[in-house]
């Protein structure tokens, strides 16, 4: 996910949770509570409950991965959507299949269903694809969403350079080059870009920026809090920012013909506001509505020691997620060697144990998640032990020439779990008397800095998901010079990690891709992504999504 | 006693004006970009663009200074943009004045943001006052009359003990034990007077009231014994003791009487306080209160926000001066306001 925030969890648990919860949760007051593991139930009211509020609800404006698999894709549906299983194949979801791509990945046409109804009866019609497609040119309206990918890939004048001369539906400026760059043709949508965009399938999957909105519900940033649904649920009343709202069963809705929306309790109650530790205090004390609960946040991992107790372990999951942290050393400022020394001596044991073990990251060993299709352990790693190899570090600084104890600093975001983080990580470079490391912490400003191109930190920390299930929208958006460092920004390319021939191999694998040679892709990225180990951030954790499961009545 | 109320209200504008522009300076010296924050990490150099003059950002600070205090006066429309509102007028909010602007991360008027929450912290507000001055005087009072005993001694030590706690463990204590583990208590909900009537609004406030209470309280505890302590020692005590007055009216009428005049310097001040600064109290309990607001307006960096909360709760400060120095007069015959 481009949205960094620890807060965010991943669409695949997401979609797990989603999955498990409203098939598995017979409600309160349901005609059926087995229990956990127990068969699926119809009826009762399902609480979710999160420590954040929830920013959008408008599909277009709604970039969380969390907010899109366990809200939004309840009330929206879009041309395709995500499978609640492992396989990662995009299927149908109001378009008739799975889509057409033609001219290398540069134009993409759905058919769309003409039995799907808004929540009102009326039909979902491809001019509401249409429209909804325009919003994300609306740019100083339509905020906060994923609308770099439309803005920057539709084939409309500037949009290759990110300013495109169409500016949503709103002011109409540049329309007729809209018109002609999405069209519908009957009930078949066609979208052209500028440039191959061979996911695109996988991406309105994932994400809902191609979400279909009907034009006289549109009331611009007042419809941000509001929803009009076409999916199995509709909002009941109003939501608040700070409190949540109810979902009910929108009778609109005809069967779960997708197999990802079973929409069996009556209502879902979203509360937001309360700390995670509460939620989880009353989902273990079981008591009322709490056996109906889930929450958005992971368990803390000071509640750890619960489970197995308090917590029993089937009421326990412990979910994947799709987020890779990092850290990046400055090319522009680190000797290869002297990356390649800190890299192997880390001890990314030590940095998961101060991060509460287990239970919360396991060790990675490629910046792509294994979630994710291409995805190849870095052979880099395959002779690095998890707790750091301090002798191997000393003979490559031995042979590069360089003096030991090498003063280096570590910046990152402050917080109390990144405080013992960082202190562990200096730990594992400091003991082995070949680094003298101090530690940089900052505040929000952290993200500002690491963006800024003439920034002289050293080592710094990042994470990153991918937004759909491609290597496309993980190495190109993080290592790829040409699109990160421009216009006095380095984008996500923290570490000025200037490679030609890495991105000749992106090159290599979107023109795969877009041929439909996925092998041939994939080994692109791979070598892309693999060989110029010595010049990259070293991929020390995975990060998980612990989760506790439902109360006694799901 | 007009003359000078206006004079205090009128310097109390002119400090709210200042302190608007502070506010304001500070917010655009701070090296966190709010644009930045706002644009996400996939932003381009366009986009940010875009969002800046979306939220507002792209003209100088003072020119949006002056934006901020005219709609004050005068009321202002949402979005800035003449372009965009000339072209789709439905998108257009009105904000009638004393606008206190526009939060784009909440989609509504800051007046409208304050009209949800602010009836939720001055609950909470007027029931932790009522424990804590009920408490606190009577406490105090009693400690000071029994003075050198052992309930005083137990008092005050009990006091000082409840002020060593910090109110977020007191709140995490009762919320954990008392209502989710124990089930004492239901866990507190705020329920507006129109939907659950007078018993249900106090029924989920007395738990958080409380523990908003209990540090004010132990301090109140002291304050008042120490007051009247020092009030019983005073020429006129004795002389009204030894003309023979019945120890009730030396007790309410003259040592109460010159004892509650500091209390309720403090009182008025910690009541103001309280409207916004009650964060702690209403996160544990999950209050959406100004506090809150407050405090979710800074993570975000949501400048209209921001801005209003500061005018409003130093409204409050500044209000609940004045009201403070007319008790004076009221309480204290010696006091005369001009």
């Amino acid at each position: 996910m481009a949205r960094i925030t620890k807060r965010a969890l991943a669409a695949t648990a997401g979609i797990v949770m989603l999955s498990t919860t409203l098939a598995a949760c017979g409600g309160d007051e349901g005609d059926n509570g087995d229990g956990p593991g127990g068969t699926a139930g119809k009826g009762g009211t399902l609480y979710v409950k999160a420590e954040d509020a929830i920013e959008h609800l408008d599909p277009h404006r709604t970039y969380i991965g969390l907010h899109i698999n366990m809200l939004a894709r309840t009330v929206t549906r879009g041309l395709l959507t995500q499978s609640t299983t492992d396989d990662p194949a995009p299927i149908p979801d109001i378009a008739t299949d799975t889509g057409t791509m033609a001219a290398g990945g540069k134009e993409w046409s759905f058919t769309i269903r003409d039995d799907v109804k808004w929540e009102d009866g009326e039909a979902v019609t491809c001019e509401d694809f249409r429209y909804g497609y325009s919003r994300n040119f609306a740019t100083d309206v339509i905020t906060g969403g994923p609308s770099f990918y439309p803005l920057s890939f539709t084939d409309i004048p500037g949009a290759a350079e990110g300013a495109p001369e169409y500016s949503g539906p709103y002011t109409e400026k540049g329309q007729d080059l809209y018109d002609k760059a999405v069209t519908c043709d009957g009930n078949t949508i066609t979208y052209r870009f500028n440039k191959s965009w061979p996911d695109f399938n996988l991406a309105v999957a994932a994400l809902h920026f191609a979400a279909p909105y009907r034009a006289d519900q549109d009331k611009g940033d007042k419809s941000n809090l509001e929803i009009f649904s076409n999916g199995p649920y509709k909002l009941e009343g109003e939501w608040d920012k700070e409190s949540g709202g109810t979902l009910v069963q929108n009778e609109n809705y005809g069967a779960d013909d997708t197999g990802t929306r079973k929409a069996l309790p009556d209502k879902i109650v979203f509360q937001l506001g309360d700390k995670a530790e509460t939620t989880y205090e009353e989902i273990i004390a079981d008591a009322g509505p709490a056996k109906t609960t889930i929450s958005f946040n992971r368990l803390p991992a000071s509640m750890f020691s619960q489970i197995g107790n308090e917590i029993p372990e089937d009421r326990y999951l412990n979910v994947a997620s799709p987020f890779i942290d990092y850290l990046w050393f400055n090319t522009e400022k680190l000797d290869p060697a002297l990356r390649q020394a800190l890299a192997v001596s880390t001890d990314r044991e030590a940095w998961i144990n101060a991060s509460g073990g287990e239970r919360s990251y396991k060790i990675a060993d490629s910046i792509i998640n294994p979630n994710v299709p291409g995805y190849a352990p870095n052979s880099v790693w395959k002779d690095v032990p998890p707790s750091g190899d301090a002798d191997q570090a000393k003979t490559i600084l031995e042979d590069a020439g360089i003096d030991t104890p090498v003063k280096v600093s570590l910046q990152y975001p402050q917080s109390e779990g990144a405080d013992k983080q960082a202190a562990a990580l200096q730990d594992s470079w400091n003991s082995s008397g070949l680094f003298e490391v101090e530690l940089k912490p900052e505040g929000d400003v952290y993200y500002t800095n690491i963006q800024k191109p003439d920034h002289d930190y050293e080592i710094g920390w990042a994470g990153w998901g991918a937004d759909w299930n491609s290597p496309s929208t993980v190495l190109p958006p993080l290592f790829d010079s040409r699109a990160n460092i421009q216009g006095g920004s380095l984008g996500q390319d923290y570490g000025k990690y200037r490679g030609d021939e890495f991105n000749k191999k992106l090159d290599e694998a979107s023109i795969a891709a877009g041929a439909g040679d996925d092998a041939a892709r994939d080994k692109a990225y791979q070598e892309g992504g693999h060989d110029p180990r010595q010049r990259r951030g070293l991929l020390p954790a995975r990060e998980r999504a612990v989760q506790l499961r439902l109360g006694l009545g799901c | 006693m007009l003359a000078y109320l206006v004079r205090r209200l009128f310097a109390g504008v002119i400090l709210l004006l200042v302190m608007t522009l502070v506010v304001f300076m500070l917010f655009f010296a701070s090296p966190v970009d709010p644009v930045q924050f706002s644009c996400g990490r996939n932003c381009s150099p366009e986009l940010k663009k875009q969002t800046e003059k979306a939220l507002g950002y792209d003209k100088p600070a003072v020119v949006q200074w002056k934006d901020f205090v005219q709609g004050i006066a005068v009321g202002r429309d949402y979005p800035d943009d003449p372009e965009l509102r000339a072209a789709a007028p439905e998108l257009v909010t009105e904000c009638n004045a004393p606008c206190f602007g526009y939060s784009t991360f909440n989609t509504k008027t800051v007046n409208e943001e304050i009209a949800e929450t602010f009836p939720i912290s001055l609950s909470l507000a007027i029931v932790a006052l009522i424990i804590w001055l009920t408490g606190g005087v009577l406490l105090g009072v009693t400690a000071a009359l029994t003075k050198g005993s052992i309930l005083d001694r137990g008092l005050v030590g009990a006091s000082l003990i409840l002020y060593a706690f910090p109110t977020f463990f007191i709140g995490l204590f009762a919320l954990k034990f008392i209502a989710i583990k124990w089930g004492l208590w239901d866990k507190p909900v705020y329920t507006p007077i129109a939907e659950g009537g007078i018993g249900e609004w106090l029924y989920h406030l007395l738990m958080p009231g409380a523990v908003l209470a209990a540090v004010f309280m132990a301090a109140y505890v002291r304050m008042t014994r120490a007051f009247v302590l020092e009030s019983m020692t005073e020429d006129y005590i004795r002389t009204a003791k030894a003309k023979g007055v019945r120890p009730r009216i030396v007790l309410f009428k003259h040592t109460m009487r010159a004892a509650l005049t500091p209390l309720v310097t403090m009182t008025g001040l910690d009541f103001a306080g309280l409207m916004g600064g009650a964060i702690i109290t209403e996160t544990v309990f999950n209050f959406n209160g100004l506090g809150k607001l407050a405090v979710d307006a800074n993570k975000v960096y949501d400048l209209p926000t921001i801005i209003g909360l500061v005018v409003l709760l130093a409204a409050f400060v500044i209000i609940a001066n004045i009201i403070v120095d007319v008790l004076y007069a009221v309480i204290d015959p010696r006091v005369r306001l001009g």
